[in-house]
């Protein structure tokens, strides 16, 4: 038998569940190396450059191609990437990175602390609005030598460490990008990165073809010979090919929630929901807190008795998240478990209904909230149809609008709604991706502000100081302190903490060991044998 | 008229159409009596399967009555396929009698104009429309319309161009009787029938394209139609197969009861043309 | 002189196609434009955070800040040069995304065509010709509950019944994905796929061509040269036969070409339904994002296409049409 025939056979065989798809793996080192993975992405990214698109699909892939300085553990703690130490000045403004002395660049040249000053300085402004907002803070930032990075903020901010992972600051070759305009850069079709993965082959539609870059700083990593992402749109289609081993890996929500659930029990196949603490969000009902009757707290907190979380936990979520407290995600820095509790119990919204003073017209209804529903999937359809349901039965009727995402994303940002089913990254610390949502001074006409209009001097002024303190433990009291008082006025009814399955074939060892799970490098990666 | 129906009743499959679609119709009625409450609502476990707990027909994936969603989904489809209609009638008969009765260049002008509607693939038309306006049941409504009346209006020309040369369309003329007079009092009564067999067979078409902007999830999302149950059902086709199932014989049937009914008509109004 | 004749003919059928674009083209523009909603703030939302700054820069790289007439006037210049724009969620040209799933497209829509041209006129031919006898019911009810099936619930109902249950055709795609096949392979596999998308949107134009077909048989069988030549000679029935056929044909070719439009939209339902790359897809995909560029693209490529359709079945007609002598 010839060997091309030889390879689809055993294709087929393993398609057909008879015989372990040889991953061409051989043993060296105590670890295998060798192999390739082949995994999902959904949807396929419009582009690979980080710096200039941080979408999820683009993160997932650009991770393996790009470097930042740091990456995060599953507790949060800042670890080595590109930076292989760093320390903080006393008073908290001075960062100063020590970087790896012997990166290069796919295409061979030194990577020096040149090219971390042109990224945060030149490139990422000009692309990464959040990148902007956050180094903006620093009133320099200087290269004393080819591989220090001095960050010098203006006053302190302490979650200022968390912002050096791959999706803020992913470092751009200078030597590539400097002088051109960055967007319309050639090689933003063929990236040329330092990470343990270059690109060979992109088929639009079809897949994403990355090999092992044997120049990684890194010795004798990575593992894997190559990555393969392969773009399914259909959903069933996605489910099938992990089943059947086509692919061996997927996160996020590739896989219908009841699929994963289904799958997750095969024998060949484990599933986790570790990886995504640095995202960490929470599924929340926002209720635009500007207009009677919604201003008024008691109104906001019967809808929080109203839904019952655990039927969407189980139910619509098919058991991957877990119940919301507060704004602050359990994985989140600085979670605080002791707030006021809001138990499913109609009873009890009706009764808060009722003391407010808000009365049943004839037809039985105390008021009519608008909620626009962006077409983002099954699960954001069923969710706000089992919301409408609920707050039917204490006399809110709630409308849905189908809305399209420009229309949606224009509704929301001009506060143009009553109700909105939403979810945000809290980034590993509140305040980078937390407070944001609560405090006066971010309220704009923008998405991923404080579009509910929510304002309380005592917030604020939490917010504010925690974010400038240094010592952790102090910290911790502002916010649970905040907290509690969010909580107690409710200004975003807060429903269920998001959790997603990464599944993969459990012969793949190392997959998830960070914060940012299966965006992470994958340079330790390996299949057993 | 008596006669028209006398000979309707004789007609095999007019009447087997009229007979499931007065079922229809009385299910539609009757909805509120026979499941009482909200088809939205959760009545019992995910993924029940027909004949169980209760359950005639099953429950979907949030527990919901699937029976309940069909019988409430009866109005839905009827009154969009109807009122949609009678707009489409409405532009289709005022477009196609100006166009035959005035005739020369400007009825010219204005059949290619309804011939470019009928260029566009009219579905993609809806879609962008509903889309557009954002899905709501007055745009469905619309985009229907929009759809469907090109094909209304050729048929009124065509019989305003014949039947505006008849001796007695000539002879009102020679009465005096104004252009308005004559349309309306004696050119459209005798134009109506195949005007009403093609409005009863665009209600037909009417409930297909809405269940179609239903399934792609471009349906009025407050309202519970069938075509929304079925494309809810899509990604389960495999666990709840029922899902899809029972909401596709409900179109089915209904479309053929007026499909067939539309044709009895044909048969009995224009005998001419029959095709038996 | 002849040939000058259908040259001229020709010609103004071209000039009538590109008048019939442009105005197309007009009429999609102003449809997509009278939409609410500002476009760039969906492009920026997608980048996980925005700013005023950025939001300008958007406007500007699409033009969105100049007057409509502008916009129109610069649209139409590009599309007369087969440039139809750049698609910021593609990352490339709205012609390049098009061109690539237009031949995906064209496979299902011409298969479909096939199919039911073909089918429906076999057995409305058959069913004309036994009238009243158990065939003809049998065909005729068959095409009656499919005229009322809903497209896209036949298409998931083939998908249980031939992929789920009896798991002989593939549910969903163009081809089996993470295994590359050559020659012979290639070819059955991506047969396989099309099978049940093609067959599924032919269905219902299979049956109003069968019943039609059939109708029109039967109308022909009373012809008078038809009683005339049978009552001459049985012999003469093969003759006879296709003599029939070729004039019961042409409202059923009529008819398709009428068709045509509705057919291709249907493809977009079957595309999605079945997950086919083609124009259909790229359609919903873009209506969903709001991808003004890409739908004003497919919308003005999709009527071509029923332009194109047209032509076809004029053609068919005439090398039908026993009337016209063959040139």
């Amino acid at each position: 038998m010839k060997k091309r025939e030889f390879h689809k056979f055993m294709l087929a065989a393993g398609a057909m569940g008879l015989v372990e798809i040889p991953l061409g793996i051989t043993k060296a080192y105590g670890q295998t190396k060798g192999g390739t993975l082949n995994a999902i992405i959904q949807p396929e990214p419009p582009i690979l450059n980080l710096a200039i698109s941080q979408l999820t699909p683009t993160q997932t892939v650009s991770g393996k191609i790009f470097l930042s300085l740091l990456t995060y553990d599953v507790n949060l703690k800042p670890m080595p990437s590109l930076a292989k130490s760093w320390t903080i000045s006393p008073d908290g403004k001075t960062y100063t990175f020590k970087l790896e002395t012997n990166v290069k660049w796919h295409d061979g040249k030194p990577l020096t602390s040149d090219d971390v000053l042109y990224t945060v300085k030149e490139f990422l402004p000009i692309t990464h609005p959040r990148a902007k907002a956050i180094f903006g803070r620093c009133e320099s930032i200087t290269a004393p030598d080819a591989h220090t990075v001095v960050f010098k903020l203006a006053e302190p901010f302490s979650p200022f460490i968390g912002a050096f992972d791959i999706s803020n600051l992913p470092v751009m070759p200078k030597h590539v990008y400097a002088g051109t305009d960055v967007t319309k850069n050639p090689a933003n079709l063929n990236p040329i990165g330092s990470g343990p993965f270059k690109l060979k082959e992109w088929v639009r539609g079809s897949h994403i073809h990355l090999v092992r870059n044997d120049n990684y700083f890194k010795p004798n990593l990575p593992y894997l010979d190559a990555i393969i992402y392969r773009v399914v749109p259909d959903g069933a289609s996605r489910a099938l090919a992990l089943e059947n081993g086509t692919v061996q890996l997927t996160q996020w929500t590739d896989l219908e929630l009841f699929d994963a659930q289904k799958l997750s029990k095969k024998s060949n196949l484990a599933v986790t929901t570790k990886g995504y603490e640095y995202f960490a969000p929470i599924m929340w009902l926002e209720i635009n807190n500007r207009n009677a009757p919604f201003s008024d707290k008691r109104f906001r907190q019967a809808c929080l008795h109203a839904i019952d979380r655990n039927f969407i936990k189980d139910k619509i979520l098919y058991g991957f998240g877990k119940v919301a407290t507060g704004p602050i995600n359990s994985k989140t820095k600085f979670y605080e478990p002791n707030v006021r509790k809001y138990e499913f119990s109609i009873a009890k919204a009706n009764a808060l209904l009722d003391e407010m003073g808000l009365k049943k017209d004839a037809k039985g209804v105390r008021a009519t909230a608008r909620l626009p529903v962006p077409p983002y999937g099954e699960m954001v359809q069923r969710s706000c149809e089992y919301i409408r349901q609920s707050l039917a039965k204490i006399g809110v009727t709630v409308v849905l609008e189908s809305t399209d995402p420009g229309s949606y994303t224009q509704r929301i940002s001009n506060w143009d709604y009553e109700m909105n089913l939403s979810w945000l990254y809290q980034f590993g610390d509140p305040a980078l991706g937390v407070t944001r949502n609560y405090v006066t001074s971010n309220i704009r006409k923008i998405l991923f502000t404080n579009t509910v209009g929510y304002s309380n001097p005592e917030v604020d002024r939490l917010a504010e100081a925690a974010a400038v303190v240094v010592d952790e433990t102090k910290r911790g009291v502002l916010y649970s302190q905040m907290q509690k008082v969010l909580v107690e006025d409710v200004p975003i009814c807060w429903l269920v903490e998001m959790e997603f399955p990464t599944l993969h074939d459990k012969r793949i060892q190392n997959l998830v060991t960070t914060a940012i799970g299966i965006h992470e490098s994958f340079d330790t990666v390996y299949f057993k044998a | 008229m008596k006669a028209i129906a006398k000979a309707f009743l004789r007609h095999p499959s007019g009447m087997l159409g009229l007979v499931i679609l007065l079922a229809v119709i009385v299910l539609a009625a009757s909805a509120p009596l026979l499941f009482p409450g909200d088809p939205w609502d959760t009545v019992a476990a995910p993924f029940t399967p027909p004949d169980t707990d209760g359950m005639l027909l099953g429950s979907d994936s949030l527990g919901r009555d699937i029976a309940a969603g069909i019988a409430h989904g009866t109005r839905v489809s009827l009154m969009i396929g109807v009122t949609s209609t009678l707009v489409a009638l409405i532009i289709g008969v005022v477009v196609g009698a100006l166009s035959g009765y005035v005739g020369g260049r400007v009825g010219e002008w204005l059949m290619r104009f309804t011939e470019l509607f009928q260029t566009i693939p009219g579905f993609m038309l809806c879609i962008l429309l509903v889309a557009i306006l954002s899905p709501s049941i007055r745009t469905v409504v619309i985009a229907i319309a929009l759809v469907s009346w090109p094909q209304v209006a050729r048929l009124t020309r065509g019989e305003f161009l014949a039947l505006k040369e008849r001796e007695f369309v000539q002879a009102a003329r020679c009465q005096g009787e104004s252009p308005l007079s004559l349309i309306v009092r004696y050119i459209l009564p005798n134009a109506l029938s195949p005007i009403i067999v093609a409005g009863s067979l665009s209600v037909a078409s009417a409930i297909l394209i809405e269940s179609a902007l239903s399934f792609m999830g471009l349906g009025d999302p407050n309202l519970m139609s069938w075509g929304f149950m079925i494309g809810a059902a899509r990604t389960m086709l495999r666990q709840a197969w029922w899902m899809s199932f029972f909401p596709g014989i409900a179109i089915l049937l209904t479309v053929l009861a007026i499909n067939l009914v539309g044709e009895g008509l044909n048969d009995v109004l224009n005998p001419r043309i029959s095709r038996k | 002189m002849g040939w000058l004749k259908g040259l001229a003919a020709l010609g103004a059928r071209l000039a009538k196609m590109v008048a019939v674009v442009l105005l197309i083209a007009v009429f999609n523009f102003m449809l997509v434009h009278s939409a609410p909603g500002d476009p760039a703030l969906v492009i920026a939302g997608q980048s996980g955070a925005t700013d005023e700054q950025f939001l300008q820069r958007v406007r500007a790289d699409y033009g969105l800040d100049k007057p409509l007439p502008t916009q129109l006037a610069t649209y139409l210049g590009k599309v007369v040069q087969f440039d139809l724009g750049y698609s910021h969620r593609q990352q490339r040209t709205v012609s390049s995304a098009i061109l690539e799933r237009l031949p995906a497209t064209l496979l299902l829509t011409l298969s479909a065509f096939t199919i039911s041209l073909v089918g429906g006129v076999v057995l409305g031919s058959l069913a004309g010709v036994r009238a009243g006898k158990a065939s003809d019911t049998l065909i005729s009810l068959l095409a009656l509950v499919i005229y009322a099936t809903p497209v896209f619930w036949m298409g998931l109902m083939l998908v249980l019944l031939f992929s789920v249950q009896l798991g002989w055709l593939p549910a969903f795609g163009y081809q089996t994905i993470g295994v590359t096949m050559s020659g012979w392979d290639a070819v059955v596999d991506k047969l396989k796929h099309l099978a049940l998308p093609a067959f599924t949107l032919g269905m219902l134009y299979l049956a109003i061509y069968a019943r039609l077909m059939r109708a029109s048989v039967i109308e022909v069988s009373h012809q008078d040269y038809v009683k005339t030549a049978r009552a001459k000679g049985a012999s003469e029935s093969r003759i006879l036969w296709r003599h029939m056929l070729r004039n019961a044909l042409l409202p059923v070719v009529t008819m398709a070409g009428v068709q045509a439009g509705t057919l291709i939209g249907g493809s977009v339902v079957i595309e999605t339904v079945f997950a086919w790359p083609g124009l259909g897809r790229l359609t919903y995909d873009a209506v969903l994002q709001r991808d003004y560029q890409v739908m004003l693209g497919i919308f003005l490529v999709l009527s071509i296409l029923v332009i194109a359709f047209n032509w076809l079945t004029d053609i068919l007609y005439r090398v039908i049409d026993p009337r016209i002598k063959a040139a």
